[in-house]
């Protein structure tokens, strides 16, 4: 039956609805390919195999197609395909679409193979699709060879070993040969793999063709990167074609626009392989070889387009402004060759190794006599302007001098370690010295002429051992070092407490000083000023008076200021600090007693703990206001060991009627809560009652506790003095015992 | 598959085919009759393109290939990791996700900030008038060739009709480091459709004025391709491909470095380059 032009028309409205539908649902594939493939055949019109051919490439290449849904469907069109390839017209589209969806068609009819070796006949359509493929490849037209090339890639692909990526779960690996059962009936794993072997030679031997075409190597550039990066086996056998490869090469013909279009997208495909290879794998063993080749590529594609340009000639006039500055600095980078003189035979000084200049007068002009701010003026701006070239050929030129005298000496015996010479950093000197040579030269070989013999003969130059300090100038370095640690506490860079700020409590396990934080820079100069020097410093003391402050006092006094700089904030500071006195202390007597036993004589051990409290105490004292109660009670519970002394300091804090309050708290504090100073602040108390009178409400308040039979007293005292003075108010006690609640307090109020 | 079968001579009879398959219930969607021209040379190559952001250049292109007095089928993408915008600094550009941000939704956010700078700078502009054009930015290395793209018909992107493949001819992008990424991103993604591409690079300055002479560049280079195009389509008509002779034998595949050349000469300021690559 004839078919009019208009049937065909609608035919494809048709088909192309249909496929709009699977478009839209790739579960209506099935359906509509069964449906299509007896419209599609060999016999159908020419418009309607290529429409057909198109679709079967699309529906086997369609992600959204489920692969499993493509195994079973492939096996039904692989008649068709045959028959339309076998035919002999061989219509360009519908073979570039034929070969398209064989190249889709390839790895899932293997699979099928491989999981059905009883389908003989579906292996049997899809060779004679490979073989008729691979032998018309070479006559089919362009579009046509490149598909055939990824077809070829997808046969490789296929046909060698990949990798396993769970043995558990076969459906899961890609189809390849490392999934085919070594007995499989069909199958044969040594033809396969043979075959595969000789396809890629095939698509590889695009590189060695003479006249490269840009289509055809373009098209196997960008279908290697897949075969490299998933089969192991032949990645070194792809890269290494890659590597000869050079494009310029193949393009020796007159130079046509076209022909640099073509070159230039051949390198630069051949790099983009490379760098996705180098990408995907940068340990790969060819890496160096393929930044290489890249660098080449490169190099050829500046060349290239030189060689075009020469031919037309010189540019009249510079293209672009950077033209002249670009020349200007070509001028500038040939400096006068400096002339070096060879050096004198024979021994050698410094002077005459940096001496480069072969004017007797300068030569022998002695620096030294110049003062020193004038040189400085002089050489500054000389340096800024010297020129780098020249400088850079003076420091060769002494270089050399340096290398051949050193030669020469190791020909001579000499006992030199050679070590040393390589420690020994030969440019160093010479950098900053060259220019100056003159100036330097001299000065250096007269500073030391006892020592010239050695430095001529250029062996191992050993320093000078440094004068021993004497004691002052080591204190001064002790305190140096101290100021920087000091420094380094008040700057920011070391972290605050980071420990805190984890909120983490390392507790008993805690080791002091481990975390490198502000704390543990305070531990180590507590330990330093109270442990370090103890011991040391113990036996000249009794003899020599406090001319000289020790290193461990000079500490002390830092840490001292520190302290008050800031003593709301660095009271924790404080408080480790005198912790650490006071222990320093015991474990001094402790070593004085066990000493004594030997020689019975008397010891005496500079104790360091209750000075320092007191000036501590003193020194913070008169900043304290009633709000620094917090602080001070802390700093009173937490200091180890609290002495008359200070609680008389604290004691005194009663003649300002502002911190009555704080004294009379902190004295409460200690009372309650710290028993060996209960007495001590007691007594304190009882001494501030009776001397300040604003303290009695409160102080009366905490002595009525704790010292019930002395606060009787006491108030005896007052009532008669207040009788004496006839003073017809209450006594000042009495505003604050109504309130109170202590029922012997109410008991003393009453009995008022 | 989206461009026509040629609808040329009615011929020779070939045998009558048996009827078609009845078209399911869609079948007679209205666009069954988008991609039906009745004209061989209503043959359109499928483009996309890219730059950086898929806002300025990619944009432009995009617009200018889908609104051209014949209309090609066309898609854009950006190679960047993210949408990046001007800010009112250097250092403050706007930033947004590619496939999840609007162009609408940028638009009314940058109006929103300072109408002003964004009305001066020329980036309102833009983003109006590429709201107009699809949807949103799409990221090319999240495309995956060959998923159909209905959804964007029915949406109504400019240039979406023919496009319902998921797959494209020819990829243009306006920078060499999109191109870079373009051909990289290729070989990871492992060239599922054994499907060639050629990937074209137009060189364009990242500013609004270079995009516009740089999209009336890329509809010259369409324009080129899609001409020889038509031709070999023509060629391999009722006469059938053997018949020709001479150039008309060579495909369009063969001829494109010498387009690309010729298209060079003209338009010297945008250094272009080519590949052929896999979908």
């Amino acid at each position: 039956m004839a078919q009019s032009g208009d049937q065909v028309v609608d035919q494809i409205a048709q088909l192309n609805a249909a496929r709009n539908l699977v478009l839209g649902d790739a579960a209506f594939y099935p359906q509509i390919v069964n449906g299509v493939l007896p419209i599609i055949g060999a016999q159908a019109r020419v418009e309607l195999r290529r429409w057909g051919t198109e679709f079967l490439a699309e529906t086997f290449a369609s992600p959204a197609f489920a692969t499993a849904q493509k195994e079973q469907l492939a096996t039904n069109v692989l008649h068709t395909v045959r028959s339309i390839l076998e035919l002999p017209e061989g219509d360009q589209l519908v073979l570039k679409n034929i070969v398209q969806a064989a190249a889709s068609l390839y790895p899932l009819v293997f699979r099928h193979i491989i999981n059905h070796p009883e389908d003989k006949q579906s292996w049997e359509h899809i060779e004679a699709i490979k073989q008729d493929i691979l032998r018309r490849w070479d006559s089919f037209s362009y579009p046509v060879k490149m598909c055939c090339i990824k077809f070829a890639q997808r046969v490789v692909l296929v046909q060698t070993h990949g990798l396993i990526a769970d043995p558990r779960r076969p459906e899961h690996n890609e189809t390849s040969l490392a999934i085919v059962p070594r007995n499989h009936s069909i199958l044969s794993l040594p033809s396969l793999e043979a075959e595969s072997s000789g396809l890629l030679d095939r698509i590889l031997s695009v590189f060695q063709e003479d006249t490269s075409d840009p289509i055809l190597v373009n098209a196997t550039l960008n279908c290697l990167a897949t075969l490299i990066r998933s089969r192991q086996s032949i990645s070194n056998k792809i890269i290494s074609a890659l590597l000869n490869f050079v494009p310029a090469r193949h393009a020796r013909s007159p130079v046509t626009p076209t022909v640099r279009v073509s070159v230039k997208s051949m390198e630069r495909t051949t790099r983009a392989v490379l760098i996705n290879i180098m990408k995907r794998n940068p340990n790969h063993p060819l890496v160096a070889k393929m930044q290489q080749h890249i660098e080449r590529l490169m190099q050829s594609r500046i060349e290239h387009p030189d060689e075009t340009s020469r031919k037309r000639g010189l540019p009249t006039e510079p293209t672009d402004g950077l033209d002249a500055a670009k020349r200007a600095r070509l001028d500038a980078e040939t400096p006068p060759v400096i002339k070096v003189p060879p050096l004198p035979a024979g021994r050698i000084s410094y002077a005459q190794l940096f001496t480069l200049t072969e004017d007797t007068g300068l030569s022998s002009f002695d620096v030294k006599q110049l003062p020193a701010d004038l040189l400085v003026k002089i050489v500054v701006p000389l340096l800024a302007r010297v020129d780098q070239s020249s400088l850079n050929q003076v420091v060769d030129a002494v270089r050399m001098r340096y290398q051949t005298v050193q030669k020469q000496q190791l020909g001579q015996p000499q006992p030199v370690a050679a070590e040393e010479d390589d420690d020994y950093e030969p440019e160093y000197q010479p950098m900053d010295v060259a220019s100056a040579a003159p100036d330097q030269a001299g000065p250096v070989s007269a500073e030391l002429p006892g020592e010239q013999p050695d430095l001529v003969s250029l062996g191992p130059f050993v320093l000078p051992r440094p004068p021993p300090l004497s004691e002052d100038q080591a204190a001064e370095a002790g305190r140096g070092a101290v100021a920087r640690v000091f420094g380094m506490l008040g700057s920011t860079t070391v972290s605050q407490n980071s420990v805190k700020g984890q909120g983490q409590q390392l507790g008993f396990s805690r080791l002091a000083g481990s975390t490198f934080d502000r704390d543990a820079w305070v531990t180590l100069l507590t330990r330093l000023a109270t442990r370090a020097p103890s011991g040391l410093e113990t036996g000249p003391k009794p003899e020599g008076d406090r001319r000289k402050p020790r290193i461990s006092d000079a500490i002390r006094e830092t840490l001292y200021r520190y302290i008050l700089e800031d003593f709301r904030g660095r009271v924790n500071v404080g408080i480790m600090w005198l912790n650490e006195e006071w222990y320093n202390d015991r474990i001094q007597m402790k070593l004085a007693a066990s000493n004594r036993t030997e020689d019975n004589e008397e010891v005496s051990v500079a104790l360091n703990y209750d000075p320092w409290v007191l000036r501590l105490l003193d020194g913070f004292l008169p900043y304290l206001d009633s709000r620094d109660i917090k602080i001070f009670i802390r700093f009173l519970s937490e200091i180890p060991e609290v002495t008359i002394p200070i609680a008389k300091r604290i004691a005194s804090l009663a003649k300002d009627p502002e911190r009555v309050n704080l004294c009379v708290q902190s004295f409460m504090y200690l009372i309650m809560f710290r028993p060996p100073a209960r007495d001590i602040c007691l007594d304190a108390l009882e001494e501030v009652y009776q001397t300040y009178e604003e303290s009695r409400p409160s102080a009366g308040k905490v002595l009525t506790r704790w010292r019930p039979q002395r606060i009787e007293q006491l108030q005896a005292e007052q009532t008669t003095l207040v009788n004496r003075t006839v003073e017809p108010q209450q006594p000042p006690n009495a505003t604050f015992t109504n309130g109170v609640r202590d029922p012997r307090t109410a008991h003393l109020a009453n009995s008022q | 598959m989206a461009y026509d079968p040629r609808l040329a001579g009615a011929g020779t009879a070939a045998q009558a085919p048996p009827t078609p398959p009845p078209p399911p219930e869609a079948a007679q969607a209205p666009n069954a009759s988008t991609s039906l021209g009745g004209q061989s040379d209503s043959y359109k190559l499928r483009f996309c393109t890219v730059c950086a952001s898929n806002q300025n250049r990619s944009m432009e292109a995009h617009l200018r290939l889908s609104t051209a007095s014949s209309p090609f089928p066309v898609i854009s993408f950006g190679t960047g990791s993210l949408v990046r915008l001007p800010g009112p600094s250097i250092t403050q550009p706007n930033v947004y996700n590619f496939n999840s941000t609007s162009y609408s939704q940028m638009y009314d956010e940058l109006f929103s900030k300072d109408e002003r700078l964004y009305r001066n700078n020329g980036i309102l502009n833009m983003l109006d008038r590429n709201r107009n054009v699809k949807w949103g930015p799409e990221r090319f290395q999240d495309w995956v060739p060959g998923l159909p793209r209905i959804d964007h018909v029915s949406k109504g992107d400019k240039g979406a009709l023919g496009t319902e493949g998921g797959v494209v001819d020819v990829i243009i992008t306006c920078e060499e480091r999109c191109w870079d990424a373009v051909v990289d991103d290729l070989m990871n993604k492992a060239s599922p459709l054994n499907r060639p591409v050629h990937v074209f690079n137009v060189d364009i300055r990242d500013n609004h004025e270079e995009a516009l002479v740089g999209g009336k560049a890329i509809l010259d280079l369409a324009t080129r391709l899609n001409d020889t195009a038509v031709l070999e389509q023509k060629a391999l008509g009722a006469e059938g491909w053997a018949n020709g002779t001479g150039e008309a034998r060579r495909s369009f595949d063969e001829k494109v470095p010498e387009i690309l050349a010729s298209w060079q000469e003209k338009w010297p300021n945008l250094p272009a380059l080519w590949t052929i690559a896999w979908l």
